[in-house]
């Protein structure tokens, strides 16, 4: 409603189009998706990953003693106790998307992203720890308010993984401040997602960038 | 759901009498639509990102902010123990303004509607008109929500409830933030049918 700051969702819909407009140039597969009847909108994109698992099954009664285990996934545990062995179930195919909402409190945009597998089981964040490089590791541990936390999706309603927004305002503007001191045109979605993407496995080819700078 | 239960009491079940009977399942999470509970931490984080969102809408975060770890988890142990004062000691702080303003800077609400697709309407939205006059209950709902709003000489369709109660809609929207949030510090506001009893 209000435009007043900074970052409007006015602002982030343009960014957002520019955006898609290179996507679509080097096909990195963004896609803008409209809510109906509103104006309202985000930015998604769908990837699929192979990866290798290996698996330990459970043995049998151990497992169930746990109190933070789902009783149906007890059920499921083998009753032969001897039945503990490695198998290697091959390669997985696993479905990521990641969408790109605007937060109308935090003003900024914010990355909600889930993965799955094609049956459309859903990954645990433990899972998708797993996918993340080492050295974001130990800073999303150390900040809390960078932490992953699952959270509804305020458009589809359904459970995501959201990165929290409330620290973007402050790694943003030194970059916004930086630009105008240089007189050097950005694209604050490009940017900020060059940021946080690679936190979650998304990354970002370089073209963007260029593409940023050339516009206007 | 991570719902508020007065909220979900309100939006799904008003015309229930109290107790309200409700039935819990041990199989088959649905993973797809809801999200894990794990522990007592999860809740306490869940509810401290909902308050620090209000305090953003409110007051740019600057309260919040301010307050130390300690006061944080005062807030989260007053309410997880039933403890009004403690709990009060620390949001009244959340609900003060600037003197020279006339209310926070935007309001934090919710509007829950079973009928709609999206789980809910959130929109910026100031609790002071540009000439002074404090915006509404009905003027929130005339511009984020129009259809829940009866025209002025229809028949109500909706009720508009926000803890079980259907508030006036000429209440300042100032008002009914700071005495009838919850405990996340927002308006959780259902629109559900019109009982026809």
């Amino acid at each position: 409603m209000e435009e007043d700051e900074f970052f409007g969702e006015k602002t982030f819909q343009h960014c957002c189009a520019e955006f898609i407009r290179h996507s679509q140039q080097i096909g990195d597969g963004w896609e803008w998706r409209t809510l109906k009847d509103s104006s309202e909108g985000y930015m998604c994109k769908t990837h699929f990953q192979i990866k290798s698992e290996t698996l330990m099954s459970h043995s049998g009664t151990s497992a169930c003693v746990q109190t933070c285990l789902p009783i149906e996934e007890a059920l499921e545990l083998p009753l032969d106790d001897s039945e503990v062995t490695e198998t290697t179930t091959g390669s997985q195919v696993i479905k990521y998307e990641y969408h790109v909402l605007y937060s109308c409190s935090y003003q900024v945009p914010v990355l909600y992203f889930r993965a799955s597998f094609l049956d459309g089981r859903p990954l645990a964040l433990k899972d998708i720890w797993e996918g993340i490089h080492e050295c974001y590791k130990t800073r999303l541990l150390q900040e809390p308010w960078d932490a992953i936390t699952q959270q509804e999706h305020p458009i589809l309603g359904q459970p995501f993984f959201v990165l929290h927004p409330c620290k973007t305002d402050e790694f943003m503007t030194p970059v916004l401040k930086n630009s105008q001191k240089i007189n050097r045109s950005v694209n604050y979605i490009t940017s900020w997602l060059s940021v946080v993407g690679p936190v979650v496995g998304l990354n970002l080819p370089l073209s963007y960038a260029r593409a940023a700078s050339e516009d206007e | 759901m991570h719902y508020p239960i007065g909220l979900l009491f309100d939006l799904l079940a008003s015309s229930s009498a109290l107790p309200w009977n409700i039935t819990v399942h041990f199989k088959s999470f649905p993973e797809k639509d809801l999200l894990h509970c794990p522990s007592k931490d999860a809740i306490e984080a869940h509810f401290m990102s909902c308050v620090k969102e209000a305090d953003a809408l409110k007051h740019k975060s600057q309260v919040i902010n301010e307050m130390q770890k300690k006061d944080h988890k005062q807030l989260w142990m007053g309410l997880q123990n039933d403890r009004f004062d403690q709990f009060w000691a620390i949001n009244r702080k959340l609900m003060e303004y600037p003197a020279e303003e006339n209310g926070f800077r935007y309001i934090p609400f919710r509007i829950y509607q079973t009928t709609t697709e999206r789980p809910f309407i959130q929109k910026l939205f100031r609790p002071v008109a540009a000439d002074g006059q404090l915006h509404t209950l009905g003027d929130l709902l005339k511009d984020v929500c129009p259809s829940a709003v009866a025209p002025e000489d229809g028949e109500k369709k909706n009720q508009v409830m926000i803890h079980g109660i259907e508030p006036m809609l000429e209440t300042p929207l100032q008002w009914l933030s700071e005495h009838l949030s919850y405990p996340d510090n927002f308006l959780h506001i259902s629109i559900i049918p019109q009982p026809t009893d």
